[in-house]
């Protein structure tokens, strides 16, 4: 105990216990920032989430035409229109998606793409389209 | 006081330290408080994700195999009818050697979804039900303790010709006002137009 007095005592006693708080003060921050990282807002689950949803519109559609003609080949968008423009990211950023669509072999490939900033996303979705008879 | 060495090094150290820490450590709290606060805003719109599309996944479901599906005019409810087909053991007393007889049965199940309000909430939550209650029971989104939801709306729009139903649902949190709409469509094979 008076050893630690003696070292305290002096300057560099204090420049010490100095050093060491801001080495407790630094990581107090380090680890408050660290917490706070991954906390930005990130939208890109919910406009995913969109595009899957978007996806299986296209798929519904496409089961339902083939149905009745024969679909092989590149499609355009078949659902509404309107379901390609979503808000999710936030009221005054509107998302676009662009849906594309190849069937070969009684199986749907479909691709949906949509840009955040400059960054491009996409997903991909394939499913086997049964036609469903009376 | 501080007449002893130094010169009054130490003074001047702690004068030029102390308005420091105080910076330094109000600093720091903002950003705690602020990453709590955003942290708490961030399970609410996560709840509002996971409500919407458990709800979307329940009613693809109900839907895939629908037979029948009325929708309220004023957008409150909609009903399904779909179709379970159901393997029921049965010995026919007639068969060979007492063997299983499999019968298809075809049991038709109901479903509402409706949009409720609860008393003393004005936001309406939806309710997965078997029947038309006026005070529906099993409410599926809402009142949830990280984050309190409501839906905004639920259309559907059945494609006859097509046997497709469109889903739009909108839902909002209560908490962070965020606004989240999915939009799908499901081919329904068994759809009778006219129930």
């Amino acid at each position: 105990m008076s050893r630690i007095k003696s070292v305290l005592g002096n300057e560099r006693g204090f420049m010490l216990l100095n050093v060491v708080f801001l080495t407790v003060i630094t990581s107090l921050a380090a680890m408050i920032l660290m917490n706070a990282a991954p906390r930005a807002r990130n939208h890109q689950s919910t406009l995913r989430l969109t595009a899957i949803y978007l996806a299986n519109e296209q798929f519904a559609e496409l089961e339902s035409l083939a149905a009745r003609e024969d679909i092989s080949g590149s499609q355009p968008f078949l659902g509404n229109k309107d379901d390609l423009t979503s808000n999710n990211l936030g009221a005054n950023n509107p998302i676009e998606f662009k849906v594309t669509t190849t069937v070969s072999g009684g199986r749907a490939k479909v691709k949906v793409t949509w840009q955040v900033g400059d960054d491009e996303f996409k997903i991909e979705m394939e499913r086997t389209i049964g036609i469903v008879q009376e | 006081m501080f007449r002893n060495n130094g010169g009054g090094f130490v003074v001047a150290e702690f004068a030029i330290a102390l308005p420091l820490l105080i910076l330094l450590m109000y600093g720091l709290a903002t950003v705690g408080v602020e990453s709590f606060w955003f942290g708490k805003r961030q399970l609410a719109d996560y709840v509002l994700e996971a409500e919407a599309q458990s709800v979307m996944e329940q009613i693809r479901q109900a839907a895939r195999t629908a037979r029948e599906v009325e929708i309220s005019p004023g957008g409150g409810w909609v009903k399904f009818v779909y179709h379970v087909v159901k393997d029921k053991p049965k010995i026919e007393v007639t068969s060979l050697n007492g063997h299983y007889v499999f019968i298809n049965n075809d049991v038709l199940e109901t479903q509402y979804f409706m949009l409720y309000a609860k008393s003393g909430r004005d936001a309406p939550n939806l309710y997965a039900e078997r029947q038309d209650n006026h005070t529906p029971t099993n409410p599926i989104t809402g009142e949830n303790y990280f984050g309190d939801t409501q839906v905004n709306y639920l259309k559907c729009e059945v494609d006859e010709a097509k046997k497709i139903l469109h889903i739009s649902l909108e839902m909002e949190s209560l908490v962070t006002l965020h606004k989240i709409k999915f939009d799908t469509a499901v081919y329904m094979p068994n759809y009778k137009a006219g129930g």
